[in-house]
């Protein structure tokens, strides 16, 4: 196969990856009546669609709250409607933080637990870990709103953290990492005096760090993207997460391809960026996720 | 050391291992195995909430397994069951893609830098070509210029970037999919003003007029060529298979379950040919059957035998590409078959896509191609690749094997552990899969036509109520993961070690 050929076969399919994206782009930039033509191109370049989902009052908003100054007054349709592209945005920036945040901390200590440390019984309870993994999420869903309807979380922050943020998964990544760390660096360790904790924090974490660094980005990715349970579990507009608040964009304001392609633009190129810069840790991450079989 | 000093540090290092381990346990406990086990009790309750709610307090009862009996007897349930199969047979599709991909990225791109420095610049005519004419003001050209212009930059980013340059590009879809894609795709689905109808309509009306200018018998070839490939499939199938358990690779289970397989498509396919095609598809695989059946008697020598269940995962996963190919073929046979008939009334129209029950499940298989190809699938198979010893095709060359020899014999086996990994994890996800896609595109419609389990699930708890229903769906799911789970652990070690 000669080189050209195979240039044109990877641009060909390339091009075939692109081009919905494309399309995204310039209909965003398009006015509303040019959105059905057959050319992509718009006659001219309407930033203004960007405008409204940009708009930062529900910030200027919590400043009134906080501060009682006035920069801004919402009106009422805004304040009951809630609909600020922006705060789903921050939403889920907020709660994928803090369930990357709380998985890290406690995956790793599982994972030192259960990789560092001899304990009886320590691999029966691993296999009980390993097994709930194969369990399909659905299974556990009906019941954990249950739970958090008894519990008053529906509708709130915590109750997109808290069943987010205590994975297997997590643990047992790290765990394989942490394993593959050499023995004679704890009994060092332990000779030196240091106590359980020292080892874990000044001599394992440090040494895990490749490990940790794509947990922490799966962990934000998939929590970004999450969309069964933010569905079900919330209620407020104003709570929403990005993924909900594109789906009651789309079904309220739908018609209005332009905005809509606009607000879908901005939700995917910060993640392209972000995919592009960490894509040396993803890839090595996935590969390694995979060598259990 | 004293028996109780020991027991005391033991019981120390107990108490420092669930330190360690407390938050997490903890956690563990509350959101997983405490709802395990109530949904392993709500499956068996008649917990409804339009029974049981503030205003209306009727009894809570066990049912036994009332909700599994309804579940399996409700036409519904298959009904979603059939959607999320056909669904599945976009796997096969997208793991080829996959491979396909990592095969083009794994080759040598550069191939002499000037070679590669001659592709830059026409990639860099391309671009500035572009530009200088935008500048100018375009016109009606405009739409081909797009175009030229961006396969001038992903040409002149690929000769410059080599491999990760497309390499990211082809992972973009894998990495954004989600609402914000499906929302996307709704909308270049969109029949009437949508980019794919728009691009597709042209086409079609050369082909209908293509159609028109034929003699109708022309075309209906194009059915009894499809019938044809068809039994081809079925005879290559049946005979690869009676050949591995001549020689010993396959047991008699396995020999059985993997040609019930291959007889799936052929048995539908009355549903969607012409009676005749139909008939004579089935007489001719009944023929072959039976033809199989008596040479294997008459000449069957077997110089080595199998245990009854050997290499069953192989041979089923062999048949099911089989399969899904054969389904595909008929599809087109039945396409072929009404052809003539769509084109003269008034000439062909584009698919309405995800509002015409015929056509949504494989509007949403094509966007999970889109989004497939370049997974992390792409990226194990990267991985294997470059793992493949290079004296393997030495070797290969010194034999005078060719390109696609080498790929046959030398690449095909090597990554068969991944393929296997590959397969088993798609269909796991896959069983689980759809609710997305449902939700954000088409609601489960048309008339439930992509419904997938999962999105019952969602239908029948959350928006119905029915929590006790729900669970059973949940745990007739985790029953078919848990087969396929099982499956994988018996036999792929098996048929990957071969």
């Amino acid at each position: 196969m000669g080189v050209s050929l195979l240039h044109l076969l990877l641009v060909a399919l390339s091009l075939t990856m692109v081009l919905p994206f494309i399309w995204m782009v310039l209909t965003s930039l398009k006015p509303i009546n040019e959105v059905g033509l057959d050319t992509w191109l718009p006659s001219e370049l309407r930033w203004e669609n960007y405008k409204p989902l940009l708009r930062l009052e529900w910030l200027e908003g919590l400043w009134n709250q906080w501060f009682g100054t006035n920069l801004i007054v919402l009106n009422e349709e805004q304040e009951a409607q809630g609909i600020s592209y922006a705060r789903w945005y921050w939403n889920s920036v907020f709660v994928a933080s803090c369930v990357t945040y709380l998985q890290v901390v406690t995956s790793s200590m599982a994972a030192f637990s259960f990789s560092r440390l001899k304990w009886p019984g320590r691999d029966k309870v691993f296999f009980l870990y390993l097994g709930t993994m194969m369990l399909p999420m659905l299974v556990m869903m009906i019941p954990n709103y249950q739970v958090m309807i008894s519990l008053g979380l529906v509708d709130t922050y915590w109750g997109l953290i808290l069943p987010a943020a205590f994975s297997a998964f997590g643990t047992f990544l790290l765990r394989q990492f942490m394993l593959t760390i050499p023995g004679s660096l704890d009994e060092a360790a332990l000779i030196d005096g240091a106590s359980k904790w020292r080892l874990f924090w000044d001599v394992i974490l440090p040494l895990s760090r490749p490990g940790l660094i794509t947990l922490t980005i799966f962990t934000f990715i998939g929590n970004f993207h999450s969309f069964f349970w933010p569905l079900v579990m919330l209620k407020s507009t104003h709570r929403y997460t990005l993924p909900v608040g594109l789906l009651y964009f789309d079904s309220s304001s739908g018609q209005q391809t332009n905005v809509l392609m606009a607000a879908i633009t901005l939700s995917v190129v910060p993640m392209l960026i972000l995919f592009v810069v960490l894509q040396k840790y993803l890839v090595k991450g996935i590969q390694l996720g995979a060598v259990k079989g | 050391m004293s028996r109780a000093s020991q027991r005391k540090r033991s019981r120390r290092e107990v108490a420092t291992g669930l330190l360690f381990l407390a938050p997490n346990i903890l956690g563990f406990l509350a959101f997983t195995l405490l709802p395990l086990v109530l949904s392993l009790l709500l499956a068996f309750s008649n917990w409804d909430l339009r029974l049981h709610n503030m205003f209306r307090d009727e009894p809570l009862k066990f049912v036994g397994l009332d909700n599994f009996s309804r579940l399996l007897s409700s036409d519904d349930f298959w009904k979603y069951m059939g959607n999320t199969l056909f669904l599945m047979m976009a796997i096969p599709f997208s793991i080829a893609g996959s491979l396909l991909a990592a095969v083009l990225l794994s080759q040598d791109l550069d191939g002499g830098s000037c070679r590669s420095k001659w592709l830059l610049v026409v990639g860099a005519v391309f671009v500035s070509g572009v530009g200088i004419l935008a500048m100018l003001g375009a016109g009606v050209a405009a739409m081909t210029l797009l175009i030229g212009g961006v396969v001038g930059l992903i040409l002149t980013g690929g000769t410059m970037g080599g491999s990760t340059v497309y390499r990211t590009l082809f992972y973009m879809p894998h990495f954004c999919a989600g609402v914000a894609t499906y929302i996307l795709w709704k909308k270049l689905y969109s029949p009437y003003s949508g980019p794919i109808n728009a691009v597709l309509s042209p086409v079609l009306d050369n082909v209908s007029s293509a159609v028109n200018s034929l003699p109708p018998g022309v075309v209906q070839a194009g059915l009894w060529l499809a019938v044809l490939l068809v039994i081809v499939l079925f005879a290559f199938g049946y005979y690869r298979l009676f050949d591995w358990w001549r020689q010993g690779d396959l047991g008699q289970i396995g020999l059985l379950i993997a040609v019930v397989l291959l007889t799936i498509p052929i048995a539908t396919g009355w549903n969607w040919l012409p009676v005749l095609a139909a008939g004579v598809l089935l007489l001719a695989v009944a023929g072959l059957l039976f033809a199989g059946l008596i040479l294997g008697l008459l000449f069957g020598d077997r110089p080595f035998k199998a245990s009854a269940d050997e290499g069953l995962g192989g041979a089923m996963i062999f048949s099911a590409v089989l399969m899904v190919g054969m389904f595909v073929l008929i599809g087109l046979g039945s396409v072929m078959h009404h052809l003539p008939e769509m084109a003269t009334d008034n000439g062909l129209e584009p698919p309405q896509w995800l509002s015409d029950p015929a056509w949504a499940k494989p509007a949403l298989m094509i966007m999970a191609l889109w989004a497939a190809v370049g997974s992390n699938n792409m990226l194990l198979y990267l991985a294997g690749l470059s793992n493949v010893p290079g004296e393997l095709y030495e070797a290969a060359s010194i034999d005078g094997a060719g390109r696609f020899a080498k790929f046959w014999h030398v690449t095909w086996p090597q990554l068969a552990p991944i393929t296997f990994f590959i397969v088993v994890m798609s269909m796991i996800y896959g069983l689980q899969g759809g609710f997305e896609m449902a939700r954000t595109m088409t609601q489960g419609g048309p008339a439930g036509a992509t419904t997938t389990l999962s999105y019952y699930v969602y239908t029948e708890g959350f928006e119905t109520g029915r929590l006790g229903y729900a669970a059973a769906i949940t745990w007739t799911l985790f029953g078919l993961v848990f087969v396929i789970t099982m499956f994988n652990w018996k036999f792929g070690n098996r048929f990957v070690n071969d």
